[in-house]
């Protein structure tokens, strides 16, 4: 009881309950880092797989931030990721190109669109536009381009489109100086 | 156990967290627009008060009023980040369409009212009942204004991955403004106009 009546008793008891909220986010980090990483990798190569259904595996250039899905040792071609700001936050895409380079499709890793209207920019109907465009197809339909935009969703459509684009110019222009 | 079952039914209805009190209605509009999201947001919602109104109960008497409130926000924090944490190893799909939302529950002021307004003051047992009552009031809440909003919205009901049944007519022509903020506005607002018409008041 008499500490209790001790000035420096809250400020104690503060740091007592700081000390052992640390330890439990330390073993809670220790138990869960491995499964989320697993988890994050996991999902990268189940994604990959969609655009590249052969794939038995691939390699991650962390330079070049650079995906090489890979069957019996052969490259199938590359894959890497795009960033743009949507309508409501940020848009995770997954490009995917033929050896040759030309755009073999992409996929929506993660996006906070709004449901039912520009979250459907991860559904097929929208994302099988994509493979086999030409760079300067790349743009909505209004815009002179080849991809429709959702009904409703404009600015995510464009914000796809946009940073697709954006971030096939900066990869083509690094595989270049790479060869 | 009387009044376990009371602590417990309060919740409910007579003081439902989300129609009478009108507290958090933050992540209930925001994460209201899927039923996937307002049944994974109510039970990361029911761990987080449970816990932490339980942990609060036993250190009750310990707590120096001065900073009684930093010791709650640390408690809830690091339950949040704990679960938070959880989440994106073992249910990453869900981790990710809930997003910001689980980080926010600590701001939620729904987990801080309960346990400044009744673990700080009761036994461990009656804080289990509150929190009980408190997190399955906050269920059905954004569980039902999810269902006006998706139903709506989209004219069909899917629960994790599972095509429920579609509305005809509706399908194809949805009300979309049901899945924009405006829309969360509207649901709740039709809602709390029907708890007051059935002369529902508050109860503490």
């Amino acid at each position: 009881m008499e500490v209790r009546k001790n000035g420096f008793y809250p400020v104690i008891f503060l740091t007592l309950i700081v000390f052992i909220s640390i330890a439990a986010l330390t073993v809670t980090n220790a138990v869960t880092k491995d499964k989320i990483e697993l988890a994050k990798k996991d999902e990268i190569a189940e994604m990959l797989s969609t655009l590249f259904p052969e794939m038995e595996g691939f390699t991650y250039d962390e330079k070049g931030d650079l995906y090489t899905p890979l069957a019996k040792q052969q490259p199938l071609g590359h894959a890497f990721m795009a960033e743009i700001s949507g309508y409501s936050g940020a848009i995770s895409i997954l490009v995917g190109l033929e050896p040759d380079t030309t755009l073999r499709g992409i996929r929506i890793i993660s996006q906070q669109e709004t449901p039912g209207l520009g979250a459907r920019i991860a559904e097929s109907f929208f994302l099988q536009q994509f493979p086999g465009l030409a760079m300067d197809d790349i743009e909505l339909t209004r815009k002179g381009g080849k991809v429709d935009a959702i009904t409703g969703a404009t600015i995510s459509s464009s914000a796809v489109v946009e940073g697709v684009r954006k971030a096939l110019l900066e990869k083509l222009d690094q595989l270049r100086r790479e060869t | 156990m009387h009044s376990f079952t009371k602590n417990f039914l309060k919740g409910i209805i007579r003081s439902n967290p989300t129609f009478i009190l009108l507290l958090g209605l933050c992540p209930t509009l925001a994460v209201s627009t899927s039923l996937d999201n307002a049944v994974g947001m109510a039970a990361a919602f029911i761990f987080v008060l449970l816990a932490s109104n339980i942990i609060i109960s036993l250190i009750r008497n310990y707590v120096p009023v001065r900073v009684r409130i930093p010791v709650f926000i640390v408690i809830i924090a690091t339950l949040v980040t704990i679960v938070d944490l959880i989440l994106q190893g073992f249910i990453p799909a869900l981790s990710k369409s809930l997003g910001m939302y689980i980080p926010l529950i600590v701001v939620n002021c729904i987990i801080l009212g309960r346990a400044e307004a009744f673990a700080s003051r009761n036994n461990t047992t009656n804080s289990i009942a509150d929190a009980l009552g408190m997190g399955v009031g906050f269920a059905w809440a954004i569980v039902l204004i999810s269902l006006i909003r998706q139903l709506l919205g989209t004219g069909a009901l899917d629960l994790f991955g599972h095509h429920l049944f579609t509305v005809p007519g509706l399908a194809d022509n949805p009300v979309t403004i049901f899945l924009l903020p405006m829309g969360a506005f509207f649901a709740i607002g039709v809602l709390l106009a029907l708890f007051r018409w059935m002369g529902v008041s508050t109860g503490e």
